[in-house]
């Protein structure tokens, strides 16, 4: 099969400062639970195998923390991707490849927007309905087909 | 302005619960959804306030029931599934077996709806269309009718309390209204002008008890009231009358309409809220101007001069109509309602005040709704 993005630019897998967190800490919090942030989302995301290259999203710049925003506190998180060119037929994939990761690593209290970085693609209002509808997304995680798609790309990412 | 108190919470179901449906005379609710069953559910004996989990309707289905749908007479339940069939159950000697597998829709089916005199069924699918079935003798079921027209998935249909009128609302933001003309179902009216129809999916719509107006949800949160106007043939046109807006802040996924005039919406903020009529109170019947069909006329002129935000909770929240007799205000806002995205709200047929809602948190919610004391 032809690649969409044959030649895809790789950039490297950064390495990213966690927080000073527990230390910075004063004594009497260290029970209270760490609030879910943005680095959290992004180290559940960010290691996803594209459906057609050997490489991560982080890898393809498809997603990146500074695109991603969380708040704990209102149980929402929303990750705007940008997919390798503006017409890639796998963007649905690679959004639901998103979904079905936060469904599965973060609590259920969390409602996740999926979206396309706005203006990269073609049909981002088409493709950012589709993620949304869960009715949608739930009838196509039923199709065994589809579903093991998701799994090889959500392989490398545990 | 009124409140819901939470009489029960119905487990059992191992995943999201789509859909529940009361039995037309109220003693049983059928619960469906992704873990491929159906519950049907009934008063406990010894204890008349409780319900309980009588029957699990299940093996027929091999993906989730979206819908499910009692027929007039009670008797049969048809259920919707992702498989691309539809199932009519019969209840008899306390058993329930299938009598009747519909088959050909190309992809998932999203909802089934028997008409009001038990003579036809109608089901929606991802595959665009719209299919009614008529019942024949002996369980057959004969498609009479496929009706190609919507350009996306249709989300749900919904038969007027009449018959007359089949309505059926879609991933393509539109609604569409199918009545009977010479034997084949033609589409009467689309509602869907810029700044008149939703701007996103419509997931469900009610209609009152008479069937003069008509509620639709959506997801781009806001509700809309829509009346019926009759011309002089006796054609039905359907006009907005209302958007309730900036009360919602999510996708609005289901709407009801109580026999009493109550707008109940499950949400996927978690909430239910339950709106009623401005200026009648809140537990009036059926109002005048409802039940007589020559006053719709009043709606048909434009007024330019919207009303502000009434009995909203915030600042943003709006009504806005072309006459303020159809202006609906917030009576009530339960958040959360479930800990997930609230999937359906279904009022009792005979007890107004009781109020089913189903959610992603596998669990169905039976409420009370108690108004405020005037």
């Amino acid at each position: 099969m032809e690649l969409i993005n044959p030649a895809p630019v790789v950039h490297e897998r950064k390495a990213t400062r966690r927080r000073l967190a527990r230390a910075t800490l004063k004594s009497g919090e260290e029970d209270k639970r760490e609030p879910i942030d943005s680095l959290e989302v992004f180290e559940h995301i960010r290691d996803i195998t594209d459906p057609e290259h050997p490489y991560t999203l982080e890898q393809l710049n498809v997603v990146s923390e500074e695109h991603v925003e969380v708040d704990d506190a209102g149980g929402m998180v929303k990750v705007r991707f940008t997919p390798t060119v503006e017409h890639c037929s796998m963007a649905t994939l690679i959004g639901l490849c998103i979904r079905v990761k936060l469904l599965r690593a973060l609590p259920p209290r969390f409602k996740a927007d999926i979206l396309l970085y706005p203006g990269s693609h073609a049909s981002e209002a088409a493709v950012n309905k589709q993620l949304s509808d869960k009715e949608r997304v739930a009838a196509a995680l039923e199709n065994p087909n589809l579903l093991s798609m998701v799994d090889r790309c959500l392989g490398s990412s545990f | 302005m009124g409140s819901l108190e939470e009489l029960q919470c119905l487990q059992g179901h191992s995943d999201r619960v789509w859909q529940v449906s009361w039995s037309p005379s109220g003693d049983m609710l059928a619960s469906c959804g992704g873990d491929r069953t159906v519950r049907i559910w009934r008063h406990d004996a010894a204890n008349p306030e409780r319900w309980l989990c009588t029957a699990i309707l299940e093996d027929t289905h091999s993906r989730t029931i979206r819908s499910a749908c009692w027929s007039p007479c009670g008797r049969f339940l048809a259920t919707a599934s992702f498989d691309r069939t539809t199932a009519v159950w019969q209840h008899q000697g306390g058993v329930w077996e299938v009598v009747a597998m519909l088959e050909g829709h190309e992809s998932e089916v999203k909802e089934v709806a028997w008409n009001p005199n038990g003579g036809m069924l109608a089901t929606c699918s991802r595959d665009k269309t719209v299919w009614l079935w008529e019942v024949q003798p002996g369980h057959e079921y004969e498609v009479v009718d496929v009706k190609h027209g919507h350009s996306q998935d249709v989300k749900t249909v919904r038969w007027h309390p009449l018959g007359e009128v089949l309505v059926s609302a879609s991933y393509d933001d539109t609604i569409k209204l199918w009545v009977e003309e010479d034997d084949e179902w033609v589409c009467a009216q689309t509602l869907a002008e810029p700044g008149v129809g939703h701007a996103s999916t419509v997931w469900e719509v009610a209609f009152d008890a008479v069937g003069e107006r008509m509620v639709s949800c959506s997801d781009d949160c806001t509700l809309k009231i829509w009346g019926c106007c009759r011309a002089d043939s006796g054609e039905q046109q359907w006009t907005l009358l209302s958007t309730l807006s900036g009360f919602h802040d999510r996708t609005i996924f289901s709407v009801d309409w109580s026999k009493q005039g109550l707008i109940a919406s499950g949400c996927a903020d978690n909430a239910i809220r339950i709106f009623g009529q401005e200026g009648g109170g809140e537990q009036d019947q059926v109002d005048s101007a409802a039940a007589t069909p020559g006053v719709w006329g009043l709606f048909m002129q434009q007024d330019s001069s919207r009303r502000p935000a009434t009995g909203s909770s915030s600042d943003k929240a709006s009504s806005s109509s072309d006459s303020g007799v159809a202006t609906f205000r917030l009576l009530s806002t339960r958040q959360p309602a479930h800990p997930l995205d609230v999937n359906c709200v279904r009022w009792h047929p005979t007890d107004p005040t009781l109020l089913a809602s189903a959610g992603d948190d596998c669990c169905i919610k039976l409420w009370r709704w108690h108004a405020a004391p005037t």
